[in-house]
């Protein structure tokens, strides 16, 4: 804090803004392009046009916000070279082709095959359009895959050895599969679908709430029911896992997340603070409400299980507490209000409430589902939160500090581009609402199937 | 395995050369075709060019990406070097894209077609000013110390990156007419010819000059030229660039409607490999030390293997679906656009 102006807090402001900003995109990429494979494969087996119509509905909105997912991404990956040059050096052996695989594996597929899936309906068979939407779903998942594996890295460098600030590789597969990847990636994954799920149902509801094409959304919503009770208890359990993660590889960070100064004595368990005012001059709280034995418990399955304390690690390696402490509740809150959204829709499904002509009376049901769409991502943001301010302040982890990590420029050039990014992207996002609104206003038109392709049809 | 190890670093040179020139003719035609477009008659005319790379240019903009991860993963001293040392001109870009890269969509979905249509154009200008300082830049020398940038972030603009920037952008105007002559026809496929003999003779002469200047200012560069055995080859690709700029402006006087654009791809072809094999193996011209080398830039050889056999599988993959691709939306462009095909059914 000691001063908020030079270089390096900018660029990571800078960061954290453009970070923060794109990963609201390629969640609903990764969901919806899935979403749209699913009514893609019920079109072609049902042959119900209903399916076909949900296709081009979805793709519309899918089109749009994987527009503003794309501009807003390629800033993320030249950004590494532009203001961490430092960091692009010492770890570009493993990270810098994690990012090069995700280019040549993942989104060039995925770019291609969009092009196909948008302007390609009357040009290509109906299989061949549907391999295509498959390939859009496997590019994004893919590119969810390498950029994760790349993050986790970051948390648990495994694989290679750190020599005169340059990471070295000895075993690339070490590195891969380091110990944060296998939660890492599935936890973001599943927050991908998750927060689909939520914007397909919360969508639905609307127009179901609004009276507007009831039976047609019906089917959208009872698919996104349907997923949300395979994937919010799911994401609980792995979030859970994820914890147990953090808690051996980065202890530190998970004494941050819980505000957990002093490490509990043995036979005695550590309480979790329910809400607390964390203070780290003070290397404690200055007030907590805590609930006896649960940190340990959740941490080490245990009762009197040991949880490291924050007064263990010195001050200089401390994570900052308080960003890390709420942001996780807010997270944890929010993944369970959704689940509880999941039950109750359930038990409405399951006593008859979801029939068409009874779904109207279930208002309050319906508005809960919309107000999801909001709260999905704020569970979201706040777990990146959770998990990158936790990490500090370390870039690469225990390795290299993230005040190291940065290019030594002019704090001006970096104030500037932070500048544009902070008039640019809000500017987006009106733009994506604006165009959103349209399309949702709109609603789904009466399309009709493409015509089989003729031999030799061109658009002449 | 032990024969090619100390090679490595020049196959991935190769590598990723190819990923800049596939970028460079790719999105070179579609920032080209957005440069043009400013100076369209009407709105009809805009709906045209930019439906003639509607298809495509998202796939060709995504060798910048595939380029910037590769050369992050196998050069990672590169990367961060230059990307540094040209913040404000990299980041102008990316700007730039943004703008170009909302164009299409938003267009689609609003009837404000002549905003959206702007954005196209001037994001696609500033796109290409911004790559032409960035290899102006980068072809003055970068002052590198230890290992980091020691200039200033303004070290990209002086004349000769002005001067390089001028070219890069009659080329991408350049290739952009030949692309237009190929996939419209009437009145923008007749100024197309006009405007694609002006700006190949505009390249030529700045082309020329910035070859002379590199000549002038690096030693080494001038060695190729005259020592033998090197000599021969970047003769050789000048010579073959010669001829391919003979047969482009022959092939635009008989009016023909594919060949420009292929005489135009070789151009770039045999003049970005002579222009390559006369700096190499120098991959940044470093003006207080000695440059750095390709081998001293790259990554550790076992990284260029992994990554190696991984893009061995990638690139032909790639190459075959964007060319099933390509294949697809080939023929004309009729104005009619495919938002019909795409927004109703």
């Amino acid at each position: 804090m000691e001063s908020l102006v030079d270089h390096v807090t900018l660029s990571r402001l800078q960061f954290a803004l453009t970070a923060h900003f794109h990963i609201l995109w390629p969640v609903l990429s990764i969901g919806l392009s899935l979403f749209l494979v699913v009514m893609e494969a019920l079109w072609l087996k049902t042959g119900n046009i209903v399916y076909y119509r949900h296709c081009r509905f979805w793709s519309r909105l899918f089109l749009v916000n994987f527009t503003v997912g794309v501009v807003s991404g390629i800033p993320m990956e030249f950004q590494f070279g532009t203001n961490w040059a430092p960091f692009s050096v010492a770890g570009g052996d493993f990270f810098g082709h994690m990012l090069g695989f995700e280019a040549a594996m993942a989104f060039m597929l995925e770019a291609t095959f969009l092009g196909i899936m948008a302007f390609g309906w009357n040009r290509v068979s109906p299989r061949v359009h549907f391999f295509s939407t498959c390939m859009v779903a496997l590019g994004s998942s893919l590119s969810a895959f390498w950029i994760m594996v790349a993050n986790s890295w970051m948390h648990t460098p495994t694989g290679g050895v750190f020599i005169d600030g340059r990471f070295v590789i000895t075993d690339k597969l070490a590195a891969i599969f380091n110990p944060d990847m296998p939660w890492g990636v599935s936890h973001m994954w599943l927050a991908c679908i998750e927060i689909s799920v939520f914007v397909v149902g919360g969508l639905s509801a609307w127009y179901i709430l609004k009276g507007r094409h009831v039976d047609f959304f019906l089917k959208s919503f009872k698919i996104a029911v349907i997923a949300a009770i395979v994937v919010t208890p799911l994401q609980i359990l792995v979030g859970d896992g994820s914890g147990t993660a953090v808690y051996e590889h980065q202890p530190a960070k998970l004494a941050a997340i819980e505000a957990h100064w002093e490490t509990n004595p043995p036979g005695e368990g550590a309480p979790w603070k329910i809400i607390a005012w964390p203070n780290k001059a003070r290397q404690d709280n200055d007030w907590a409400i805590e609930i006896p034995y649960a940190l340990s418990l959740i941490t080490t399955k245990s009762p009197t299980g040991p949880v490291r304390g924050l007064r263990e690690f010195p001050v200089e390696d401390q994570p900052p507490v308080l960003l890390p402490f709420y942001a996780f509740r807010i997270m944890m809150a929010v993944g369970f209000l959704l689940f509880f959204l999941m039950l109750w829709t359930a038990w409405t499904w399951y006593r008859g409430g979801l029939d068409a002509d009874r779904i109207m009376d279930r208002k309050r049901l319906l508005h809960a589902w919309i107000a999801a769409v909001p709260l999905s991502y704020i569970g979201m943001e706040t777990g990146w939160i959770t998990r990158e301010v936790g990490r500090q302040p370390w870039i690469l982890y225990n390795m290299l500090r993230t005040t190291d990590a940065a290019t030594n420029m002019p704090a001006s050039a970096v104030g500037g581009s932070l500048l544009t990014f902070a008039v640019l992207y809000p500017l987006l996002f009106v733009l994506f609402v604006y165009f959103a609104k349209r399309i949702i206003a709109a609603g789904p038109a009466e399309a009709v199937p493409p015509r089989q392709r003729l031999q030799g049809h061109r658009h002449e | 395995m032990g024969l090619i190890e100390p090679y490595l670093p020049d196959i991935w040179l190769f590598i990723i050369g190819f990923f800049l020139l596939y970028y460079a003719v790719a999105d070179g035609y579609g920032l080209g075709v957005g440069i043009l477009s400013l100076f369209a008659r009407d709105e009809e005319e805009r709906s045209i060019m930019m439906e003639s790379i509607e298809s495509t240019w998202h796939d060709n903009q995504t060798w910048l990406v595939l380029l910037g991860g590769m050369l992050f993963g196998a050069f990672p001293l590169f990367y961060s070097l230059v990307l540094s040392s040209l913040y404000i001109p990299i980041l102008l870009m990316l700007f730039g894209l943004i703008f170009r890269g909302i164009s299409f969509e938003f267009r689609s979905n609003s009837d404000e077609k002549r905003t959206w249509s702007l954005s196209f154009g001037f994001g696609s200008l500033i796109v290409t000013i911004a790559q032409g300082f960035a290899l102006g830049g980068l072809l003055s020398g970068l002052p590198v110390k230890d290992g980091v940038f020691a200039g200033s972030v303004w070290g990209w603009l002086n004349p000769f990156s002005v001067l390089v920037t001028a070219g890069v952008l009659a080329g991408y105007v350049m290739l952009a007419s030949n692309y237009l002559i190929l996939k419209t026809h009437d009145e923008i496929q007749q100024r197309s010819y006009r405007i694609s003999l002006l700006s190949s003779i505009i390249t030529l002469v700045v082309s020329v000059t910035v070859h002379l200047r590199i000549v002038a200012m690096y030693p080494h560069a001038a060695g190729k030229w005259t020592h033998p055995p090197d000599c021969y080859a970047v003769w050789a690709f000048v010579l073959l660039a010669g001829i391919a700029f003979v047969l482009l402006l022959v092939s635009l006087k008989q009016r023909r409607e594919i060949a420009p654009l292929f005489c135009n791809m070789g151009i770039i072809l045999f003049s970005f490999v002579g222009m390559s094999v006369a700096m190499y193996p120098y991959m940044i011209p470093n003006v207080i030390a000695s440059p750095l080398t390709v081998h001293s830039v790259a990554a550790s050889p076992d990284t260029l293997w992994f990554m190696l056999v991984v893009v061995m599988v990638l690139i032909p993959l790639i190459l075959t679906y964007t060319g099933y691709k390509h294949r697809l939306f080939r023929g004309k462009t009729t104005g009619i656009g495919y938002e019909s095909e795409k927004g109703h059914g």
